[in-house]
């Protein structure tokens, strides 16, 4: 067992036990920050199996989606703080089946799908960056400027909606 | 040893520590920095940096003597200090309930330096210590009070139920004395801990309803409150069977209900069984149906105002727009749980003395109470004083205009009397009052520099306002480039114009006085009916905006006038009164103070003050606070309560109580 | 050796920023003030607020620091003088910055007041603000240097200092730097006369001196972010290159820390909409004139 191997058992316990806490705290803010971590340190992984860019790019964008959804959370929940002693789990029977079933498919798929041979060495971090740039701005570019184009058009849709009527000259 | 020295050994390490807190002195200044100036005391220039939260401070500064409010405040802010602290009394008196001052002394620039000295010599000497004695707030004790959501003027002892709407009364932790005194960023845990209670009100008729979790239907309770289970609100349910679940018999009353529902898929109404569950299509969780509200649609009076079944929605998705439904909007239409914080009485972006408690949704502004801890109170004589004893009284009550004060009190008794100033003291007095509206003015600039973050506003309007204050008419004129360059800088600052304009606009029909209604464009000024200003060749500024941006301008604006006036006059005379002997009648006289036009009416007998009304500028002003923040970002807010120019020391407490 | 060295020139530089900034606050030039000023922080009280959540109250100022340091990894001070030369460079720091954010609302939430709290949102609306305007500069920056390395991109300014190349970014990536560092006039997290301190209000003792030398060395991070993408990092005549590197970090540094002591704090509302009404589409049109001249013009 090298030293990667060690980092990735780690960084993988990390993201598990950050993933367990999601559900057993009772504040809102802890919890959406516990997803962070466990995010944060799948990132980490990347970064141990040399995906340098995925790892970081996992990292920094996690940071700022699970804050946002911390304030969500904060916004739209009662006792954000946890305060009441609230339970974060719900609808239990059917979490559980729908975990099961995902587990079973996602441990299906790893052991069941032929992954080829093992890769023996990996490219430069600054090869794979290039090859990702080519990738999404060759073959895939299509794909990706129109999901982009959607996402975009769908949050200026959203942003729109959310707007209140403000009601203009009427009574107070 | 100073008295608020912290725990430990006084050795080796500690030595060096207790040397570098001695040089690293921040004050948090009671009542506020802008009394000091007003003082004539310079912070700045004595090496003594002000801190914005007392969590940040090492000496407590006190600046004269304090009313019991406010002492009871600034102990509250005491306990807040990180320990080793300290405290510094300038001209105080009686400090209980704080501890006695480690140092007191003059409230003058030399007392200021001498006490400051003493101070780092005590602190350098005394910082740790092993026998500390605690200090607790008296005012910081907690009790529980009871008050109605709707209502939040009903607070009572005991629990019971509002006597205006008849709501239960929701506890909440509030301080021994029972207001919200002090600058403390602590009390809004109070606050915090009550995330989980409906602090929203809940228009649902409470006698005939009882509530229950969206999440969890078997939780049923007669009262508002939060779920055991998951915290979240309880729903109000209008039900038919409300008497029987008064009764408190939760197991039996959810049996008897159980008997007459049915439960249906909202996506699927054809699903319909006998028994809660999840529907066999898609697994949804079923939706009870009464078989009455079902009898009732189908008759086409479907009309319920049952917050469960929103059309579309999962009945029991935790969904918000539901829970959410009858509870008051704030103006982005954003439901939030709303939050009290105290602002004042020593908030570094406020007058120092006014209290204000913010009611916070997200960091809008949606109510604000107002508990002023100054204030002059009527009557201002209770038994007959000599005039001059009544005009140094009168300068002493207003420690922000003492000039003015001191004038009006001067102005009302020679009109009672019968005489006339001189045509030159005339002169003077004008020169006088419009030297304290320059200095008044500058203040104003440096607290609004303070609040808004415009550092280099807030020193230089501070330095050239302590100049100001008791120069004569030479010094005056040797000030007037150095006033009109920061006038000039601060018209063309970046970011000025967008971060006042539009702010706080009142129109002409606000009762405002002074600098407020002539932004509004209003020739509202005493000085137009006066000869000696005429003489002077005074007519009054106007701005047109109304806003606090025109606000700014105008006091800008006015400060050049004052320059000129002064220039004019060319003589600065104190308020003193002519020799009235024994004169007796009625006199008024109205003065256009710095903040606006104050009157005041009084009664000579044998030469003595009897009985004297005051009418105030800011006794008007206050009472706009509350419109005019009303919805506003928290920032913006402040930003228009500050445009006021409050002097709280200014304000009739009667108007307040 | 190179992150001693790093580490050492962190201090120095954090030591001196802290006699301009005390310098520029309180009007006094005090050479001992940061080395006393540390000092009487490590005295005074820890104050522990009434039902924190301690857990984000301790970690957050930790939080901060390591972000800080992060950045500050990838930084070239000369051309070999860096603590690691990621070839995703410029993205981690972002990476690493972006922690910045989760640190203060940690801290804001943690301390349980409501200035702080509220401190710490009001940084996620900053947030949405800001970040746009570090990454679409860095993006037209990264398209001349072909590269993401924070070496490479200073190379590539060897004809031509990015300043002159593509002023817009430049301009829009400082303000937005001090909208991260949350640096007056930008210091809505902080807001000394709206929250009494925001998300530093509850802070007392050396957890308060964590969270200011974590500051510092954020501000430091991003003066040699500035001076990395735009001003050429460690190119210049006669002096050794880290010299250069050192004299531009420093001058970047005073200049965003004087600039807020003139203009009044910004307003939430307007500073969001003028970041995405105005900002964005600078940032959009320099993404666009840098890939033109660099197609056409070959520096």
């Amino acid at each position: 067992m090298n030293a990667e191997m060690i980092f990735l058992t780690f960084f993988g316990g990390a993201a598990v036990w950050f993933g367990i806490v999601v559900f057993r705290t009772h504040s809102m803010v802890r919890s959406a920050l516990a997803l962070l971590f466990s995010q944060t340190a799948i990132g980490a992984m990347f970064l141990v199996m040399q995906a340098e860019f995925l790892g970081v790019l996992q990292i920094m964008m996690m940071a700022t989606e699970m804050s946002v959804m911390a304030i969500f959370m904060v916004m739209f929940m009662m006792d954000p703080g946890g305060l009441g002693a609230m339970d974060m789990t719900h609808q239990k029977r059917l979490s559980l089946w729908a975990g099961g079933v995902g587990l079973v498919a996602a441990l299906g798929l790893t052991l069941g799908v032929d992954w080829g041979p093992a890769a023996l060495s990996v490219p430069s971090a600054s090869a794979q960056i290039e090859m990702l740039g080519i990738e999404l701005l060759g073959r895939s570019m299509f794909i990706f400027e129109s999901a982009g184009l959607t996402i975009l058009t769908a949050m200026v849709a959203a942003t729109m909606v959310a707007i209140a009527p403000q009601d203009k000259g009427g009574a107070k | 040893m100073i008295s608020g020295a912290r725990k430990g050994a006084f050795s080796g390490l500690r030595k060096l520590v207790a040397a570098a807190m001695a040089q690293e002195l921040k004050a948090f200044v009671v009542p506020g920095p802008e009394l000091a100036r007003a003082h004539g005391l310079d912070l700045a220039k004595a090496g003594l940096p002000l801190a914005v939260t007392p969590r940040h401070a090492g000496v407590l500064l006190i600046i004269s003597n304090l009313p019991e409010g406010l002492r009871d405040a600034a102990s509250v802010a005491y306990a807040q200090m990180p320990r080793p602290r300290a405290i510094l009394a300038l001209g105080a008196g009686n400090l209980a309930p704080l501890p006695v001052a480690d140092v007191s002394a003059d409230l003058t620039q030399e007392g200021l330096l001498s006490g400051l000295a003493q101070l780092r010599r005590a602190i350098a000497a005394g910082a740790f210590g092993n026998d500390v004695t605690d200090f607790e707030a008296p005012a910081l004790e907690i009790r529980v009070e009871y008050t109605c959501p709707m209502h939040p003027e009903v607070v009572s002892d005991k629990p019971g139920n509002c006597p205006k709407c008849g709501m239960v009364l929701m506890p909440r932790e509030t301080d021994a004395s029972g207001g919200h005194a002090g600058h403390t960023p602590n009390e809004s845990e109070a606050t915090m801990s009550q995330h989980n209670t409906p602090e929203h009100s809940k228009h649902a008729s409470a006698e005939a309803a009882q509530y229950t979790c969206p999440m969890h239907p078997e939780v049923v309770s007669a009262e508002p409150g939060s779920c055991p289970k998951c915290g979240m609100f309880l729903m109000p349910v209008e039900g038919k069977d409300a008497d029987d679940k008064h009764s408190g018999h939760g197991e039996h009353s959810q049996h008897a209900s159980a008997e007459a529902t049915q439960y249906t898929c909202p996506m699927h109404p054809e699903v319909v069984s006998a028994e809660p569950g999840s529907c066999p299509k898609c697994g949804m969780f079923l939706v009870p149906v009464d078989d009455k509200d079902a009898d009732d649609k189908h008759s086409g009076h479907g009309n319920h105002a049952s917050a469960e079944t929103d059309d579309g929605i999962e009945a029991h998705f935790m969904s918000m727009v539901g829970i959410t439904k009858d509870l008051p909007r704030s103006s982005d239409g954003l439901q939030m749980d709303w939050l009290e914080v105290p602002y004042g009485p020593f908030f570094p972006g406020l007058p120092g003395g006014l209290g204000l408690q913010l009611t916070l949704d997200g960091d809008t502004v949606s109510g604000t109470g107002i508990r002023n801890l100054v204030g002059f109170a009527a009557p201002l004589v209770s038994t007959p004083v000599a005039a001059e004893d009544f005009i140094a009284q009168m300068m002493k009550t207003m420690p922000h205009a003492p000039v003015s004060y001191g004038l009006l009190a001067v102005c009302a008794i020679e009109n009672a009397a019968g005489t006339k100033a001189r045509e030159d003291t005339a002169r003077g007095r004008a020169a006088a009052l419009e030297r304290e509206r320059i200095a008044s003015h500058l203040s104003w600039l440096s607290d609004f520099g303070a609040q808004t973050g415009f550092r280099w506003l807030a020193t230089s309007a501070a330095a050239l306002q302590l100049k100001v204050q008791g120069a004569d008419t030479g010094q005056i004129a040797a000030l007037t480039p150095a006033i009109t360059a920061l006038l000039g800088r601060l018209r063309r600052a970046p970011l000025m114009r967008m971060r006042l304009k539009g702010i706080a606009r009142l129109d002409d029909s606000v009762d405002a006085a002074g600098p407020l209604a002539r932004a509004i464009g209003l020739n509202e000024d005493v000085r137009s009916d006066d000869q000696t200003f005429s003489a002077l060749g005074f007519s009054p500024a106007l701005r047109t905006g109304g806003d606090a941006l025109a606000r700014l301008q105008l006091r800008c604006d006015e400060i050049d006038q004052s320059l000129k006036l002064i220039a004019a006059a060319g003589i600065i005379t104190a308020p003193v009164a002519e020799d009235i002997g024994k004169a007796k009648g009625e006199g008024a006289a109205a003065l256009e103070t710095p903040r606006g036009a104050a009157h005041l009416r009084l009664v000579l007998k044998k030469g003595k003050v009897i009985s004297a009304e005051l009418d105030t500028p800011s006794t008007r002003h206050v009472a706009l606070i509350e419109d005019m923040t009303a919805q506003q970002e928290l920032g913006d807010a402040l930003v228009a309560i500050n445009s006021l120019d409050l002097s709280p020391w200014e304000i009739g407490m009667e108007s307040r109580a | 050796m190179n992150i001693a060295i790093i580490l050492g020139s962190l201090a120095l530089g954090a030591y001196i920023i802290a006699i301009v900034e005390s310098w520029a606050t309180y009007g006094r030039l005090r050479l001992a003030g940061p080395a006393l000023a540390a000092l009487a922080l490590l005295g005074r009280e820890s104050v522990l607020a009434r039902k924190p959540d301690r857990l984000f109250f301790e970690t957050a100022p930790v939080l901060l620091l390591v972000a800080g340091l992060l950045a500050v990894a990838v930084i070239p001070l000369a051309p070999d003088l860096i603590i690691t030369d990621l070839s995703s460079g410029a993205l981690f720091l972002n990476a690493a910055l972006a922690y910045v954010l989760v640190a203060l609302i940690m801290a804001g939430w943690g301390a349980n007041g409501a200035y702080g709290m509220i401190g710490g949102w009001r940084f996620l609306g900053q947030f949405i603000a800001y970040a746009m305007l570090i990454v679409m500069p860095i993006t037209a920056v990264a398209m001349r240097a072909e590269s993401l390395m924070t070496t490479q991109i200073v190379i590539s300014q060897v004809e031509l200092w990015n300043i002159f190349y593509q002023p817009i970014g430049f301009v829009l990536f400082v303000i937005a730097a001090m909208g991260l560092a949350y640096l007056p006039p930008l210091d809505l997290p902080l807001a000394p006369g709206d929250l009494a301190g925001g998300v530093e209000a509850e802070y007392t003792g050396v957890r308060l001196g964590v969270l200011r030398l974590a500051r510092m060395i954020i501000i430091l991070s991003l003066a040699g972010a500035t001076v990395t993408f735009y001003l050429g990092g460690w190119l210049g005549p006669w002096l050794p290159p880290w010299a250069w590197s050192a004299i531009k970090i420093l001058v970047v540094t005073v200049a965003m820390l004087m600039a807020g002591h003139y203009m009044p704090r910004i307003r939430e509302a307007r500073y969001l909409a003028l970041s995405w009404k105005l900002g964005i589409s600078l940032a959009l049109a320099n993404i666009f004139l840098v890939g033109v001249i660099a197609l056409v013009v070959p520096i």
